[in-house]
């Protein structure tokens, strides 16, 4: 597969399908008829609704699973399970997969869905959508329907990426009638429909009584976004919101985990919270300088200290669900006399680096840390802000006008999007690529075994440095079930929740 | 009453005078470096090692303080500075030129008066990025309105006087008469409206910070500490009340010191003696 140089940046945990922790009473078929409502409060409100154009990961965050479905989605366990495909065969050659698709699912708009619908939403990844991630969609050769409810996707090359990604926001199925107000309105086949977005405020979602799947509990969700950490907390204490998505003033818990009308859920995301080099500078050329950095920095004390040590410290761009995930931590120690040596070495001692940071809680709280860490080391680290998401995008992400950032990255299986020569990170590294590429094309055991060389090496070079990974963290009222201890994609799934 | 020497000129005089000596002193003292972060004593209560705790990074809070100070006078000096730059020839114009240019003068000064100065400053902000200068800028520019209303009255008063009609009749030109005799009178009067245009500022400063529009991190700035401090609320109190004592004591301690100086120079005060 090519490279896609995803900007699957977002602001902070996703929060996902993945398991039901707290219990699954969705099932027992708590009677759809319910007419409950419920709000959950999230951050970094999204720029459009239209995923295809707009980077982000607040708009799959919304909508992927709620109003859009794929042909196939990830169960809690991140295992490749059958949406809107019953099921699916792969030819011998792993090139062709032929799926067959349900016959009663309708979009909102009133269309059947069918397999032209599923051949236009594949077509259109690579002749419509803008963001970097449609470069995922590249090793498809043809998708043809066969019948109304049988379509068959070949492959110019065997991946075992391709399916996987399908099961995120490139694999959402559009209706052929449906795509002239994406940003605004989207159109979907899934349990819920696009009522009103209060630019600003909140995304309103209403149940679609037209899905062709079990429906939803809660009749009503409303999307509520926050600006500031402590007023989301605040939000959930006075009951504005019944969910908090994703905690984003951790030192505040204790407001809630001493509360018995509260739940606190944590576990892991995909959010690898990163400290980025710009390897095309001079300066980062020398692998020493970057080696220095990870060295530097004591990674349990800055988690401690910017995010009250809540998280895990990962070594490398794999979090601890996914198959390959192997704990790198060991990799760069902190040791700050090597880091010093390191500098010295390199010629580096009293280098100027520019510390460039979104407007996220977490990368203004760690980015103090880095700079302090880094100045005992040697460097001097200039910080500024640049606002989130549009300046940081335009400026960090699509400029590459820095020499490091922090962002916490939070698409699934982002390794060959993050590293790659068209990416910010500007990191251009024929080994890597050749493991990713072997990983892709071999079979189960052979794609973890290269996925683990892929993930050591960028790790040994030091291509940047993995501060830790975002915590899943949940607050939400007590009888509210259904919500992900893990978020494994980049969906919050609101089908799930019930009360 | 001693009118030169009156109570609010003296504790006026007397905070700011010690807020100065504390900002000169951080160039060359802190009892830490206001910056360093130690996670190993984040959070730690007042002691005799550190007077006022330490915040979440572990960072000396008073060291932060003392280095706030400098970002504080710095802020006001740059804002009050560019307000009087711009505020006293519009004001002096205004009290110099014929009725309908005056008006017209003053006029557009009432419209900027009416734009809330937080929201001007968050306006520049946005559009020239958040940082200490675009704050100082914009408070500065908000405060000129202000300066021009004062000075025009001052003047005003000043171009009825006997010897500005002399200078007048003996065909003096506009730009002498206004430098050699409206501005030397209308001194007083600035320094009224600046110590008074400091402290609102110094407050606007720290609320620009802690909405995340003024000082960056991790320079220490009164209002991002009050900011950072939002989250300890429950369980930190004490990381929002020294940062809070000090804003309120250095407006506090500007505020009378404009009273103090204009007890002190207004004539009116002294004719009514």
């Amino acid at each position: 597969m090519k490279s896609l140089a995803a900007a699957l940046v977002g602001s902070a945990a996703l929060l996902a399908v993945a398991a039901c922790s707290a219990g699954s009473g969705t099932s027992s078929g708590t009677s759809p008829g319910a007419d409950q409502s419920l709000a959950i409060g999230l951050v970094a409100e999204p720029a459009s609704l239209d995923f295809t154009t707009t980077d982000g990961a607040a708009i799959p965050q919304a909508l992927l699973g709620n109003i859009y479905n794929g042909l196939v989605k990830q169960d809690e366990t991140g295992k490749i399970v059958p949406d809107l495909a019953k099921s699916w065969t792969v030819s011998p050659d792993r090139k062709t997969y032929t799926f067959t698709l349900v016959d009663n699912a309708k979009f909102t708009n009133g269309q059947q869905f069918t397999a032209d619908d599923a051949v236009f939403s594949i077509d259109r990844v690579k002749t419509a959508w803008t963001t970097s991630l449609k470069s995922a969609m590249d090793v498809v050769q043809t998708a043809k329907a066969v019948s109304p409810t049988e379509l068959q996707v070949t492959l110019s090359k065997p991946s075992n990426d391709w399916l996987f990604r399908m099961t995120t926001r490139i694999g959402a199925m559009f209706s052929k009638t449906g795509v002239d107000k994406l940003a605004t309105d989207p159109v979907g086949t899934g349990p819920y429909k696009f009522s009103e977005w209060k630019r600003g405020d909140s995304i309103v979602l209403q149940r679609n009584a037209d899905y062709w799947g079990s429906k939803p509990y809660f009749g009503q969700v409303t999307l509520k976004y926050f600006k500031d950490p402590t007023a989301l907390n605040n939000a959930l204490l006075t009951g504005t919101i019944n969910v908090i998505g994703t905690v984003q003033a951790p030192e505040a818990l204790s407001q809630f985990t001493g509360n018995d009308k509260y739940q606190v859920i944590e576990g892991t995301t995909n959010g690898e919270v990163l400290l980025s080099f710009n390897n095309s500078r001079p300066v980062f050329k020398d692998i020493r300088v970057r080696q220095a950095i990870r060295s530097a920095i004591n990674h349990q004390a800055l988690m401690d200290t910017c995010w009250a040590g809540r998280g895990k410290l990962i070594g490398s761009m794999v979090p601890p669900t996914d198959p390959w995930y192997e704990d790198l931590t060991g990799i760069a120690p902190y040791d700050q006399a090597k880091a010093k040596s390191l500098l010295q070495a390199a010629g580096a001692t009293g280098a100027t680096l520019r510390l460039r940071l979104p407007t996220l809680p977490y990368a203004t709280s760690c980015g103090q840390v880095v700079k302090s860490q880094l100045e005992q080391a040697g460097l001097k680290v200039q910080i500024d802000q640049l606002e989130f998401p549009a300046a940081w995008l335009t400026s960090v992400l699509k400029g590459g006008d820095y020499d490091m950032s922090i962002i916490s990255h939070v698409e699934p299986r982002d390794l060959r999007q993050v590293f790659n020569a068209k990416y910010y990170t500007k990191y251009d590294d024929p080994t890597l690529k050749q493991y990713l590429d072997a990983a892709d094309a071999g079979d189960e055991a052979t794609q973890i075994a290269e996925m683990k060389k892929a993930a050591r090496r960028i790790s040994e070079q030091a291509a940047a440095d993995w501060l830790f990974l975002l915590p899943n963290l949940i607050v939400a009222d007590k009888n509210i079930q259904g919500l992900p201890k893990n978020a494994i994609t980049e969906s919050f799934d609101l089908s799930r929740l019930t009360r | 009453m001693n009118r030169r020497l009156n109570p609010s000129l003296i504790v006026g005089g007397f905070i700011v005078g010690l807020i100065v000596l504390i900002a000169l002193l951080s160039f060359i003292w802190t009892p830490y470096d206001a910056t360093l972060v130690d996670s190993s004593i984040r959070l730690a209560k007042p002691s005799w090692s550190h007077w006022f705790g330490t915040d979440k990074f572990g960072r000396d809070i008073l060291s932060q303080l003392m280095v706030g100070a400098r970002t504080t006078l710095f802020v006001g000096l740059v804002a009050v500075g560019v307000a009087a730059v711009i505020g006293v020839p519009v004001g002096i114009l205004a009290a110099m030129t014929p009725r309908w240019p005056s008006e017209v003068i003053m006029r557009s000064n009432d419209l900027l008066l009416a734009f809330p100065a937080l929201l001007l400053a968050i306006m520049f902000g946005a559009v020239f990025g958040a940082s200490t200068l675009t704050a100082m800028i914009a408070i500065g520019i908000a405060t000129v309105p202000s300066f021009a209303r004062v000075i025009r009255s001052g003047a005003l008063q000043v171009m009825r006087t006997e010897y500005v009609l002399a200078a007048r009749a003996a065909g003096r030109r506009p730009v002498p008469i206004a430098v050699r005799h409206v501005l030397p009178n209308v001194v007083s009067l600035i320094t009224v409206q600046a110590s008074v245009s400091f402290a609102i500022a110094v407050l606007a400063e720290a609320a620009l910070s802690f909405l995340g529009y003024g000082t960056a991190p991790p320079t220490p700035s009164w209002g991002r500490m009050l900011q950072e401090s939002q989250e300890f609320l429950f369980s930190a109190p004490r990381l929002a009340v020294f940062p809070g004592l000090a804003i309120a004591v250095a407006v506090l301690g500007f505020n009378l010191l404009g009273d103090g100086l204009r007890d002190r120079f207004d004539p009116r005060l002294e004719d009514r003696r």
